[in-house]
């Protein structure tokens, strides 16, 4: 439904063509370094110099760059985990416990294949791979077959999913020692690191870049994809066309399932060797930040995670510099999610046009 | 016997006690969905008026000035999920995530800035147990039930005004309709917009009073992160429950009692990580197989834009 007005040049088209998908982001992001900057001040803070840092410790020096991809990797798969499902018109706010399943997944199999040397960590993220498909395919289930809203089946399997990882890392895969938490896999079945001069990035950011490929090849080159954005876009036209809606459903929750497992398997075999008992969170909350924010496309989405990975990599070096709390930018990505979807704040500062034929698009990343 | 009565006695008042919460942010989901909008932010809200609630009373020393912060913060960001799904027609899930991770985020940050580091805050003032004379009483249910802080009491009133408000007055009347026909409403007159607004403004101040009881009545201080998943099971609660203020009173009683068990079951016999994840997949079971076929009001979740 483009609403052209008419009068648009040839060039005016082009230009919104290309800058359409951006007006959203741009405007949320925007925005949320104004109100950031507020409360910046509000703490006493000087908000340019705080800024300044974040950006000087996100991409200052190559080391800076080596921590913004090393935080960007595990948002790239959360975020497509998200962005698949989106396309097929469901909510997956279940990548915080599809990445633990992946990750003690992993942290079970890197121990216990680790004789292989490297042959092994193909095989260990093919497991973490079938750990988080399956774990995303309960909520499809349950959603298919008991008309469960996968919201809060999602949700609820966050909790469930984690609980039971730390069972297995205290209990059957507990390490010797006081500290809670996996036997460390052994260095040679690791993902190796890029260089020295980037610090601890690895080779884990390249698989997160194929995973986005393959994403996109998925949802615009096959078949299924077909179907599963078919779905997305008109339940009652696929299912009228012979499309199986409920297939369709879990197949879209299991595959952003298998997704974020990956990405649990590649931030244990690339970053952190084993999982303590508390492990890392938000990841998967985050990831429904950088899938809205990138529109729900592929290449939206690695953008979104390496806007998230350099403000969280900044963070540090800004707290340092000013005393700005670092959770200040945990902050600025809720508020950029906030903005996001806002139609009407759009229309009230591009005006309505520009948002027609950018809101075309929106509808279309949205899913319903 | 006296034992077993004893135990009894106990587990019912540790369920009314965690089940407090839940229904308090139950009844605030139910007038947010009644009205057409989705309120999954609750999480967010109970959290941060959790927080608000021990800022207040931290300055003051009074509990009640507590409670009033609590009920201004949970309102202000019901306020701020309502702008952005009613007025800027933003996608109302993504709103409410939005608000679960600003709460989370903002509580982290104002941790650090005002008590000087994360974890927990400082101990405060709050609502202890109020005995009730005579009724407190009665063998087994009396301390359970009349044995509680101040604000397990006007969970009690609330249920039955909330009821009321809904099913019996002209408000209750016009809310339910734009949750389910608009058009219809704004033919007739009623502001839709307006209505949508009373409906998420209550909900902020309901699912406060609910953070306000975690921090200051179970506890005595903010710990980050302390809601737990507890907006989530409400929600799950309210349609267990099928938008019923005593429904989902009752199924947030059952959740209440999933939660008071995790505190008295022992590590020893099951593994304690299986019992704590036991009020999460009973609220799977439910919803899966007793409350997936409910009937959610008719517009909800879509924005209403005048023709």
């Amino acid at each position: 439904m483009s609403q052209n007005g008419g009068g648009g040049s040839a060039f005016g088209r082009i230009v919104t063509g290309v800058l359409g998908p951006l007006v959203f982001p741009v405007i949320a992001i925007v925005l949320s370094f104004i109100i950031g900057a507020v409360i910046i001040l509000a703490t006493g803070n000087n908000p340019i110099a705080a800024y300044a840092s974040l950006v000087e410790g996100a991409v200052g020096d190559p080391l800076a760059l080596g921590r913004t991809l090393l935080y960007t990797t595990p948002l790239i798969f959360t975020g497509l985990a998200v962005a698949v499902a989106f396309r097929a018109g469901l909510f997956n706010i279940g990548g915080e416990g599809q990445i633990f399943m992946g990750a003690i997944a992993a942290a079970w199999l890197g121990v216990s294949l680790g004789s292989l040397g490297p042959i092994a960590i193909p095989l260990v993220l093919a497991g973490s791979l079938v750990a988080g498909f399956l774990w995303g395919a309960i909520p499809g289930v349950l959603k298919a077959y008991f008309g469960a809203h996968e919201v809060i089946t999602t949700i609820m399997l966050n909790y469930v999913g984690i609980y039971f990882a730390y069972y297995l890392a205290n209990n059957p895969l507990r390490q010797k020692g006081p500290i809670p938490g996996t036997e460390t896999i052994d260095f040679a079945t690791r993902i190796p690191t890029i260089g020295a001069a980037l610090g601890r990035a690895n080779y884990g950011f390249f698989l997160a870049i194929l995973a986005a490929v393959v994403v996109y090849l998925l949802l615009w080159r096959t078949r299924r994809g077909f179907e599963l954005r078919a779905v997305g876009l008109s339940p009652g036209a696929a299912n009228y066309a012979g499309m199986r809606l409920g297939l369709n459903t879990v197949l879209a929750l299991a595959i952003g399932g298998s997704l974020a497992g990956l990405g649990g398997g590649v931030e244990i075999l690339g970053v952190y060797g084993n999982m303590d008992v508390p492990w890392v969170s938000n990841l998967g909350f985050n990831g429904i930040g950088v899938a809205l924010l990138g529109r729900n496309h592929p290449v939206g989405v690695v953008l979104g995670a390496l806007l998230f990975g350099a403000l969280t990599s900044g963070a540090q070096e800004m707290q340092f510099a000013t005393e700005v709390p670092l959770e200040l930018t945990e902050v600025l990505l809720a508020v950029i999610l906030l903005l996001v979807t806002a139609t009407k704040l759009v229309e009230l500062i591009v005006g309505k046009r520009a948002r027609a034929l950018a809101g075309a698009r929106l509808e279309e990343g949205l899913g319903s | 016997m006296e034992e077993l009565l004893g135990t009894t006695g106990s587990i019912l008042q540790s369920t009314i006690r965690n089940a407090t919460p839940l229904i308090f942010a139950a009844l605030g989901g139910l007038f947010s969905e009644k009205s057409g909008v989705v309120n999954i932010g609750l999480e967010g809200l109970m959290l941060i008026a959790a927080f608000a609630g021990v800022v207040g009373s931290f300055f003051t020393g009074s509990a009640l000035v507590g409670l009033l912060t609590a009920l201004g913060a949970g309102l202000l960001f019901a306020l701020i999920h309502a702008l952005m799904c009613i007025t800027f027609e933003a996608d109302q899930i993504i709103s409410g995530t939005a608000i679960n991770l600003l709460a989370i985020g903002g509580t982290g940050f104002l941790m650090v800035t005002i008590f000087g580091a994360g974890g927990t805050s400082p101990r405060v003032t709050g609502f202890g147990s109020v005995a009730i004379p005579l009724l407190s009483d009665i063998p087994v249910i009396g301390a359970a039930l009349f044995d509680q802080s101040l604000i397990v009491y006007l969970m009690y009133i609330m249920v039955p005004v909330v009821y009321f408000t809904v099913f019996r007055t002209t408000f209750g009347l016009r809310l339910r309709a734009t949750g389910e026909a608009p058009e219809a409403v704004d033919t007739a007159g009623v502001n839709v917009q307006r209505m949508r607004y009373y409906g998420v403004a209550l909900s902020g101040l309901l699912a406060a009073c609910g953070g306000v009881y975690l921090s200051m009545g179970l506890l005595t201080a903010f710990t980050e992160n302390m809601t737990g998943g507890r907006g989530f099971i409400a929600l799950a609660a309210l349609i267990f429950g099928r938008w019923n203020p005593i429904g989902a009173a009752g199924a947030a009683l059952l959740f209440g009692f999933a939660l008071a068990i995790t505190y008295r079951v022992s590590g020893q016999t099951i593994p304690i990580e299986f019992v704590q994840m036991f009020p999460y997949v009973l609220t799977i079971i439910a919803l899966a197989f007793f409350g997936g076929r409910a009937i959610a009001p008719a517009a909800i979740g879509k924005p209403y834009r005048k023709e």
